[in-house]
C-alpha cells in the first residue's frame, strides 16, 4: 500500500481576503452576506489582486505542487466570487504548479457551464487543473438564488450531470428534478481523461464524506481542527472500500494554517495578529447565516447550537492547542506536519501561508522558508515503517 | 380558556399527520401558519359551536417531515386525501397566513369540498405596492414585534437561547423554505381565484406588519362576493389579539 511519503505534495491555499475594513467593522455581527459592499474600494481591490497573484506566482517559482483557490460570495473573506477567473489569470503566469480550484459551489452554477469552465482551464493549462466540489457554506445560499432546503439533493444531481458531461461523448441527454438537458455536449472537454482530479471539500458532515466515499474522491476538510480532520479521514478510509474504491494517501488532504520563522517566539509574534484577524474578522458571521433553513438537519443544528461557534471567535490558546495554527521553526513545523501525515496516511498538505491581513513580506518569508526548510525535511523524514507513527491522541 | 385537544394520527399518502380536535358541531378545519409556537387557545370560542380539526402541516408541530412537499399543490393534495381519510364530506375551512395560502389554493380547485371559507391574513399573493415581509430576513428571536400590536396577548416570549426553541424554529423554517424560499406567493394564484365559489370572509389586523392589510383590496376584488372584516389595533396574529375576530368568524360560518 502506498504511504504518505511516496507522493508527498504541498499546496498553498490563498483565500484572497479583502482586508481594508472600516474602523467600525467590529460593530457588525457578520462580514458575510449583508456587510455592505459600499465598503469595497476598487483601487484597493486592484492592488490586492496584483499582490495576491504575485504571491501565487512566487509559490509556483518556489516549487509548490499546487496553487489552491476558492470562492465565496457577499463577503470580505474572498475577492474570488468567480474563482475560475482568478484561475485563468494564473495560468499564463505559472509553469508547473497545478491550479487547484477548490472550488465553485456546484449548486451556484449550471453544471454544463461548470463542465465548460473547468474544461477550458484544463485545456488552457495543458492539464494542470485539479478541482474540488463544495456544497458551499450556508452563507452562499443567502447570497444566491438557490434554495438551501434542497441543496444536498441538487448537489448530487449537479454532480451527476458534470460527470456525465465528462465521461460520455456528447450529445447525451439528462432528465432530472433540478436540471434537464436535451443536448448535453459541452465543448471543450478536459485535457486530463476522463476529467481533472476531483476532491470533495466540506466541514466533515456525514453527507459530504459519503459522496467522496461513493465516488472514491479525495476529501478536504476546512474550518475544522486537526483532530476532526483526522476523524474525517478515518471515516473516508473506512467507507471507501464499501463502494469498491481504494483509499490512497492523496485522498486525504490536510489543511493547516502555518507560519515559519527563525524561532518559535518570532513566529508567534509575527503571525498572531493575522491569525486573530482571520478568526475574529474574516470568518465572522452569524449562526443564522451559517445554517440557512434546511442547509442542515434539525438534529445537526442541535449539535451545532450546543457546540462553540466555529466562526468569528479567537482564542489563541485553544487554536494552538487544537493545532489549527502551526507556527515556529522549520524543525518544529516539519515535525508537527509529519506526525499528522503519518498518522492519517495523508500525502497532501494544503497550507495557508497568507493568513488574514498578513502583509506581503511575511507571506513571502513564510512561503519561502516553508518551501526551502520545511518541505525538504518532510521529504526526507524517516519513513513511517522505520519509526512507529505517533498518534493524534496527544493533540486536544 | 384552554382547550382540551384530542390528538389522532393519520397516515396520508405515507406522511404521518397529527390532527388535533376539540368541540362539538359541524366540522371546521383550521390550517395554521408558518409557526406553531404560540398555542391554539384563541380558537376556544369556535369549539363551542363547531368540531374544530387542527391538522399540523407536514413539517410542523406533531406531523412528520416530508421533504417532497415543495409546493402549495402538495399541500392541496395532502388535505384532499386527509378529508377523504377522515370521511369529512364538506367542511368549513379557516386558513391563517401560510395556511391561508394553502386554503385559497385548495378552494380554487375544490370548492365542492367546502361550505364556507375564511382567510385570515393570507399569504400567497404578490401585491407589489404592499409586499409581504420576507420572514427569512427576521431572526426567530426578533420576530415577536412583527407579529402583534399587543405583545401581551402572545403570552411570555420564548427564551432565544433555549435549544429546543432554536431547533423547532429551524425545523419549521426549513419546511417553509421548501415551498417559499424563493418567494412566498404564487404568481398564478390571481388568475384562478375566481374559481372560489363558496362564501368567503377575509379577516385582517389593520396593523399587520407581515402581510399588510392593504393586500386585502386585491383579494376581495379577485374572490367574487367576498367580505372583509378588519380589526384595530391588531397585527398579524389578529386571532390571538382580538377575541372579537374569532367571534366574527364563528358568526360568519354559522350564518
Amino acid at each position: 500500500m502506498a504511504t504518505w511519503q511516496d507522493d508527498l505534495q504541498f499546496y498553498t491555499f490563498h483565500f484572497m481576503h479583502y482586508t481594508d475594513l472600516p474602523a467600525d467593522q467590529k460593530k457588525y455581527d457578520s462580514l458575510w452576506v449583508d456587510f455592505s459592499n459600499k465598503n469595497f474600494d476598487a483601487k484597493k481591490g486592484h492592488a490586492l489582486y496584483q499582490r495576491y497573484m504575485a504571491e501565487m506566482v512566487l509559490a509556483d517559482r518556489l516549487g509548490y505542487d499546487g496553487l489552491a483557490l476558492n470562492e465565496h460570495h457577499n463577503t470580505v473573506y474572498s475577492l474570488n466570487p468567480v474563482v475560475t477567473i482568478m484561475a485563468a489569470a494564473l495560468i499564463p503566469q505559472t509553469k508547473n504548479a497545478k491550479i487547484c480550484v477548490f472550488g465553485v459551489p456546484l449548486n451556484l452554477e449550471m453544471p454544463n457551464r461548470l463542465a465548460e469552465a473547468y474544461a477550458m482551464l484544463d485545456v488552457m493549462s495543458n492539464g494542470r487543473l485539479e478541482i474540488a466540489l463544495p456544497l458551499g457554506t450556508g452563507m452562499e445560499y443567502w447570497a444566491n438564488s438557490i434554495n438551501p432546503a434542497v441543496a444536498r439533493a441538487r448537489f448530487r444531481e449537479g454532480l451527476e450531470v458534470l460527470l456525465q458531461a465528462w465521461t460520455q461523448d456528447g450529445p447525451t441527454s439528462y432528465d432530472g428534478e433540478f436540471y434537464s438537458y436535451r443536448y448535453l455536449n459541452p465543448w471543450p472537454k478536459p485535457m486530463q481523461k476522463p476529467h481533472p482530479k476531483i476532491a470533495i471539500v466540506g466541514t466533515g458532515s456525514p453527507e459530504t464524506i459519503q459522496i467522496a466515499a461513493e465516488h472514491g474522491y479525495a476529501y478536504s476538510s476546512v474550518f475544522v481542527p486537526i483532530v476532526a480532520q483526522e476523524k474525517t479521514f478515518a471515516k473516508l478510509r473506512e467507507e471507501m472500500p464499501k463502494y469498491g474504491h481504494e483509499f490512497t494517501p492523496d485522498k486525504a488532504i490536510f489543511n493547516a494554517i502555518v507560519y515559519v520563522a527563525e524561532t518559535d517566539e518570532i513566529a508567534e509574534r509575527e503571525c498572531k495578529e493575522h491569525v486573530q484577524f482571520f478568526f475574529e474578522d474574516a470568518t465572522r458571521t452569524t449562526a443564522r447565516y451559517l445554517s440557512p433553513p434546511g442547509y442542515i438537519s434539525a438534529e445537526q443544528l442541535r449539535m451545532r447550537a450546543a457546540a462553540t461557534a466555529s466562526h468569528g471567535g479567537f482564542d489563541w490558546e485553544a487554536l494552538t492547542q487544537q493545532w489549527r495554527v502551526v507556527f515556529g521553526t522549520p524543525e518544529k513545523v516539519a515535525n508537527t506536519l509529519g506526525k499528522w501525515c503519518e498518522s492519517a496516511n495523508s500525502s497532501r498538505v494544503l497550507v495557508h501561508h497568507h493568513i488574514g491581513d498578513m502583509p506581503h513580506w511575511k507571506v513571502v518569508k513564510n512561503m519561502t522558508l516553508f518551501a526551502e526548510e520545511v518541505i525538504p525535511r518532510l521529504r526526507t523524514r524517516k519513513k513511517a515503517a522505520a519509526a512507529p507513527a505517533p498518534t493524534l491522541q496527544g493533540a486536544k | 380558556m384552554s382547550i382540551e385537544w384530542k390528538a389522532e394520527e393519520h397516515t396520508v399518502n405515507g406522511v404521518k399527520t397529527q390532527v388535533l380536535s376539540a368541540g362539538k358541531g359541524e366540522p371546521l378545519m383550521f390550517w395554521h401558519g408558518a409557526g406553531t409556537g404560540g398555542g391554539w387557545d384563541f380558537l376556544a370560542p369556535l369549539t363551542e359551536k363547531f368540531k374544530v380539526y387542527l391538522p399540523y402541516h407536514p413539517g410542523w408541530g406533531g406531523s412528520a417531515d416530508e421533504t417532497s412537499m415543495t409546493t402549495t399543490q402538495d399541500f392541496v393534495m395532502h388535505y384532499l386525501e386527509l378529508l377523504d381519510l377522515m370521511k369529512l364530506g364538506k367542511v368549513d375551512l379557516v386558513g391563517f397566513s401560510m395556511g391561508g395560502w394553502f386554503a385559497s389554493t385548495f378552494a380554487t380547485q375544490h370548492s365542492e369540498r367546502l361550505k364556507k371559507l375564511v382567510l385570515v391574513a393570507p399569504a400567497g399573493l404578490r401585491v407589489k405596492e404592499h409586499p409581504t415581509l420576507d420572514l427569512f430576513k427576521i431572526k426567530p428571536e426578533e420576530i415577536a414585534p412583527y407579529l402583534a400590536e399587543n405583545l401581551a396577548a402572545l403570552g411570555p416570549p420564548p427564551d432565544p437561547t433555549d435549544i429546543d426553541f432554536i431547533v423547532n424554529a429551524y425545523r419549521e423554517q426549513t419546511s417553509l423554505a421548501r415551498i417559499a424560499w424563493e418567494r412566498i406567493y404564487d404568481s398564478k394564484l390571481p388568475k384562478y381565484l375566481h374559481r372560489i365559489t363558496v362564501p368567503t370572509l377575509f379577516v385582517w389586523g389593520k396593523q399587520d406588519r407581515i402581510i399588510p392589510e392593504a393586500q386585502s383590496a386585491t383579494w376581495t376584488k379577485l374572490v367574487k362576493g367576498s367580505k372583509l372584516q378588519t380589526f384595530s389595533p391588531a397585527g398579524h396574529l389578529v386571532l390571538n389579539e382580538k377575541p372579537e375576530a374569532v367571534k366574527a368568524i364563528g358568526e360568519f360560518l354559522a350564518a
